[in-house]
């Protein structure tokens, strides 16, 4: 089951953490990822050592667990869990190529953090400044495992994640950007370690704004994704909208379809984490209740879609509830791989007929089912249906199917042969 | 030794083209990148328009450019590279204007390409990752493609070389075929063994590098000897505008944001010694048509400041 994690981004104070954590909890979510670079600024790290800095250095990395006790202590009285960390880490233009191992230090600080507060996963973004091209593998692989035997101590998966370069204000590619090479990084990490300790966190974000294909990189790097944060941008902008708000003449930014049909086909079961900070940053707090409550529907939509074919292949025996375009399209592109026993539909006339080869039944048909079979409700009636089929004392499992994002399945490949995505 | 080019279009026409091929010679350019995609544009076939321009027989098409042939020959100028018309495959066009496109202008493309004595023919992959979900569904019917062509390209010497294209979400663009350098290597390797000539290679198109944010150093040492075209142009990283290298800049300290120096380093490491071969057709309608030679002049000029650096 995929876990909702909402980025508290300019909703909690350090110092006085209880009204954030109120409010994010009253708004349904009850996982939070807690980005160390409030405690530890990049722009704090890049004073580091010199005259100027705000903050004592002798605070780094000790005093990181101190600067979060307010919000430890009320997330666990609030029962809300921070599921991800994010270690703290450099301005993408920094020049500062000697912190490397203050880097490694914070790393080490953010894991013994994540064991106190019962947290599985830690972002920590690949070292980029000062590594000579060609070089980036040997000098991250070191700076990698050097955080192994703390993060097994402490139960920590290390996620790795994509690194922005900063062309002079035009963002583009840099570490962990290439899709297969990542994925060997991730493999050979998880060699050296000798379990599988790292793994990586996609941030659809970085995708938008570096024009990745993101069906292809979901499906490349599959089960080494352990987190994906989904926001929205304008394609040029670092910044965190909530998803599907980021409009330019009508058309969306960012590929949700390729997201969802990926980590769909994935059966992606890791953390879903919603970023909409530049939102919260720039609402009135009067309006921030709402936001979360819509950001909360929004990630429960996405996790709804993503989970859609994990859900069919869950259950050994299924019907479908609805004889119109959304069974045709159930029959298209998930009717040869998890065929259903049969569809029925309210509509008595349908009855006896057949779409897409499947037979139309009554309702009633449904009571003769064994137990464990699912009825799929293809019908955006979700709620009437699944009341009627309660109504008629029928306890099977109900699910909730969607063909808003379908696989496309036929092609005519340009030998007239037909090519799908199984063959 | 590297040379200067430039695509012909918006500067040779058909009635008189010696006049842009002296134009092009006069600027300083010794190579050019003839414009065939100009005869069936990607906007009319879109539209699954067609015209008769590629039902010529292939003399009456020699007969054709055998104007442009000698007036580039007059000018000292090379045609070291062409564009066949893309798109190759239209999604949902009638299977006639597909079959056209593979068994008549492709073909045909290659024959006016060794007419010109011209050794490499830019092309288009298909664009169907989304609908197929796998790049490498996608390149298989692009691989069909180019299996048809590979005898003809072997038996004329001609490399197909693939380029680096977008495709599209909405109004932003993302990669498109041909974006992965590791992939691209691998299957031009394959391709090659396979025909036992040098009938793929590959041609970096700048602009759409930079939309996508690539790095260009990687991309470049990745192919190696395999880069045997380019298509050189800048942007703003939105939009793919065609526009003069180092016009771009989003900062205050105005400095280009397009990864030149990644580019110069990366042909520097691979020791390029093809043609630096500019793309920059829009440039000439932009700017005042009386001041098309200095424009001209001035993109050459580039030309040879990068070739300067990549020997350097």
């Amino acid at each position: 089951m995929m876990n909702i994690v909402c980025v508290p981004t300019g909703l909690i104070d350090l110092e006085h953490p209880q009204k954030g954590i109120e409010t994010i909890s009253e708004s349904g979510f009850d996982s939070i990822l807690f980005d160390m670079a409030a405690c530890c600024p990049p722009d704090e790290l890049e004073k580091m050592g010199k005259p100027g800095g705000r903050i004592d250095d002798s605070r780094y990395p000790a005093g990181l667990a101190e600067s979060i006790a307010p919000l430890l202590k009320q997330c666990l009285e609030r029962k809300m869990h921070i599921s991800i960390v994010r270690a703290p880490r450099l301005f993408r233009n920094t020049k500062r190529c000697d912190l490397t191992d203050v880097l490694s230090d914070l790393a080490k600080e953010c894991i013994k953090i994540c064991a106190r507060a019962g947290c599985r996963q830690l972002i920590v973004s690949p070292v980029f400044a000062g590594v000579p091209h060609g070089t980036e593998w040997d000098v991250n692989r070191k700076y990698y495992l050097g955080l192994v035997n703390i993060a097994r101590e402490n139960d920590v998966t290390i996620l790795l994640e994509s690194q922005f370069r900063d062309m002079n204000g035009h963002l583009i590619r840099g570490i962990c950007m290439d899709v297969n090479e990542t994925a060997a990084w991730i493999d050979r990490l998880n060699r050296d370690a000798g379990e599988e300790r790292f793994g990586f966190c996609m941030d659809i974000g970085v995708c938008t704004i570096c024009g990745q294909g993101v069906q292809e990189l979901t499906m490349t790097l599959n089960s080494r994704i352990k987190a994906v944060i989904l926001r929205d941008c304008d394609g040029q902008h670092d910044t965190s909208m909530l998803p599907f708000t980021c409009i330019n003449y009508g058309h969306l930014q960012t590929d949700w379809t390729g997201l969802i049909l990926g980590l769909r086909e994935n059966c992606y079961d890791g953390s879903l984490i919603i970023d909409f900070g530049s939102n919260t940053m720039t609402y009135s707090h009067l309006l921030r209740p709402q936001m979360l409550r819509m950001a909360k529907m929004t990630a429960d939509y996405f996790r709804w879609q993503i989970a859609i074919k994990a859900v069919i292949k869950k259950y050994d025996k299924r019907v479908l509830f609805g004889a119109g375009n959304m069974c045709r399209n159930y029959m298209k592109c998930y009717g040869r791989e998890f065929p259903p026993l049969f569809t029925c539909d309210n509509d008595e006339n349908r009855w006896g007929g057949q779409i897409e080869g499947l037979e139309i039944r009554p309702p009633e048909a449904l009571r003769e089912l064994e137990q464990d079979c699912v009825i799929f409700i293809c019908n955006i009636y979700y709620g009437e249906i699944e009341k009627q089929l309660r109504q008629m004392k029928i306890r099977n499992p109900v699910a909730y199917f969607s063909d808003e994002y379908m696989p496309p399945r036929y092609f005519n490949g340009i030998e007239g042969k037909s090519v799908t995505k199984n063959d | 030794m590297i040379e200067i080019g430039v695509q012909t279009k918006n500067i040779v026409n058909d009635d008189y083209p010696e006049k842009g091929f002296a134009m092009l010679g006069r600027a300083g350019f010794t190579c050019a990148d003839f414009s065939l995609n100009g005869y069936l544009s990607n906007t009319s076939l879109y539209r699954f328009e067609l015209n008769s321009f590629f039902d010529q027989s292939v003399t009456e098409l020699e007969s054709f450019f055998a104007p442009h042939k000698k007036a580039a020959g007059s000018a000292g100028i090379r045609i070291n590279q062409m564009h066949m018309p893309y798109p190759s495959y239209i999604l949902n066009a009638p299977k006639s204007v597909n079959d056209y496109l593979m068994h008549t202008v492709a073909p045909k493309s290659l024959k006016i390409c060794a007419f010109f004595g011209c050794r490499h023919i830019v092309m288009h992959g298909f664009k169907l990752a989304r609908l197929l979900g796998r790049e490498e569904l996608e390149w298989r019917e692009t691989e069909k493609f180019i299996e048809e062509l590979a005898p003809f390209a072997k038996e004329l010497g001609i490399t197909i070389c693939m380029e680096n294209v977008y495709s599209g979400v909405g109004s932003h663009i993302i990669e498109g075929p041909c974006c992965d350098a590791r992939l691209a290597a691998e299957r031009i390797d394959r391709m090659n063994e396979r025909f036992g000539a040098e009938i793929m290679g590959f041609c970096l198109d700048t602009g759409h590098a930079n939309l996508i944010g690539i790095d260009m150093e990687g991309f470049i040492t990745t192919l190696g000897k395999r880069l045997k075209a380019l298509h050189i142009h800048d942007n703003d990283g939105i939009g793919d505008l065609h526009q003069i290298p180092f016009t771009f800049t989003r900062n205050r300290e105005n400095v280009s944001t397009t990864d030149w120096d990644g580019f110069i380093r990366g042909l520097r490491k691979i020791s390029f010694d093809g043609v630096l071969s500019f793309e920059t057709a829009p440039v000439l309608t932009a700017f005042p048509g009386v001041m098309k030679q200095d424009v001209l002049r001035f993109i050459a000029q580039i030309g040879s400041y990068f070739a300067g650096e990549i020997a350097s």
